[in-house]
């Protein structure tokens, strides 16, 4: 798996040079974008079981991750909570109030915030592992935030049928104040739009987290086509766009829950 | 001059740039009525705050779409 660039391939045809550093970025820095099943540095090949796929190793150590934190913030200390219990349960407050309650009403509200703490905290360590060094981006794997979107979307619908019953659940897709020749054109409407927005939810989600990766990933590849001289430009680059991907690790997730929330409310409560 | 032999490469980065187009001019869009509005009543701010990032997320959701249909 080692591959030493310019000890053993001298090449003095700067065509044939062109073509092994092409190869060298496909094969090396862009496999970092794909599903792989090992942590990947040119010289260290750490291999995991055949079955094991790198991106399942991340998945239950953000859980592990989840739980500590929940499980040490949620023992009570004192009668005033200081530290860590009081950092959490700030954040526990923010999305209850300005998430969960604002979106659901009351009675949801109150049920689902444990829903919308998990879900946030969750993709924020999927995300904020992405950028440390030997770990891969869970989100980044269409299959995550698929899976993601499909438990927002059993648990919106089930949800709505378990509090509003089948009926109401069914008005929801017959907007009020329509005349009778326009239903059949645009109850299909609004079921696909309700298919298609958690689709967009797992899209917006998991195309976010590729795209900041493929970008750095490509302008380091800039350095290996214009040699060394190139890095005077290409490494402050690259550390701005590894803050910028710090801030949209956060974005997305924030915005991952409020739109779940957003659109979870439209369902309970359609707007008359 | 001759036009080089288009590939699906090409084209894939030409509607890529296309999206990005389009992205650009929606964020504009809707962050500059919203400085504008929070110019005019600055108490607005967290509430329009929420609304633009949720905005700026949809607008980027649809770019996003186009540039994973030309990744394929």
């Amino acid at each position: 798996m080692a591959f030493r660039f310019g000890a053993k391939h001298q090449v003095d045809d700067p065509s044939k040079r062109q073509e092994l550093v092409q190869e060298f970025i496909n094969s090396h820095v862009l496999r970092h974008a794909s599903d792989h099943h090992s942590p990947n540095l040119p010289f260290l090949h750490v291999p995991l079981l055949d079955w094991l796929r790198y991106d399942w190793v991340i998945l239950p150590l953000a859980v592990v991750l989840m739980v500590t934190v929940a499980t040490i913030a949620a023992r009570r200390h004192k009668p005033v909570p200081t530290g860590l219990s009081n950092a959490f349960e700030a954040y526990v407050v923010f999305i209850r109030d300005q998430i969960s309650v604002a979106n659901l009403g009351h009675e949801e509200g109150l049920l689902f915030t444990s829903y919308f703490c998990t879900l946030f905290f969750f993709i924020f360590s999927l995300n904020i592992f992405g950028l440390v060094p030997l770990c891969s981006t869970a989100t980044g794997n269409i299959n995550v935030t698929c899976a993601l979107a499909l438990i927002f979307f059993v648990l919106a619908v089930g949800t709505t049928i378990w509090r509003r019953g089948l009926i109401r659940f069914l008005k929801t897709f017959v907007p009020p104040g329509t005349p009778w020749l326009l239903l059949p054109l645009l109850v299909p409407i609004e079921v696909i739009s309700l298919v298609v927005r958690s689709a967009a939810l797992m899209i917006r989600l998991f195309a976010n987290m590729l795209a900041g990766h493929i970008l750095i990933l490509t302008i380091v590849g800039l350095v290996l086509i214009f040699s060394w001289y190139a890095l005077i430009l290409v490494l402050p680059l690259v550390v701005a766009l590894f803050l910028f991907e710090l801030f949209i690790a956060i974005l997305q997730a924030y915005i991952f829950t409020l739109l779940s929330a957003v659109f979870m409310g439209l369902l309970l409560n359609p707007e008359h | 001059m001759t036009i080089p032999p288009l590939s699906d490469l090409h084209l894939a980065a030409l509607g890529a740039g296309l999206a990005a187009i389009g992205a650009g001019i929606g964020i504009g869009l809707i962050w500059g009525n919203g400085l504008q509005s929070i110019a005019r009543q600055p108490e607005l701010l967290p509430k329009l705050q929420v609304s633009m990032f949720i905005g700026a997320a949809l607008v980027e959701g649809v770019a996003l779409f186009a540039i994973v249909i030309c990744m394929k």
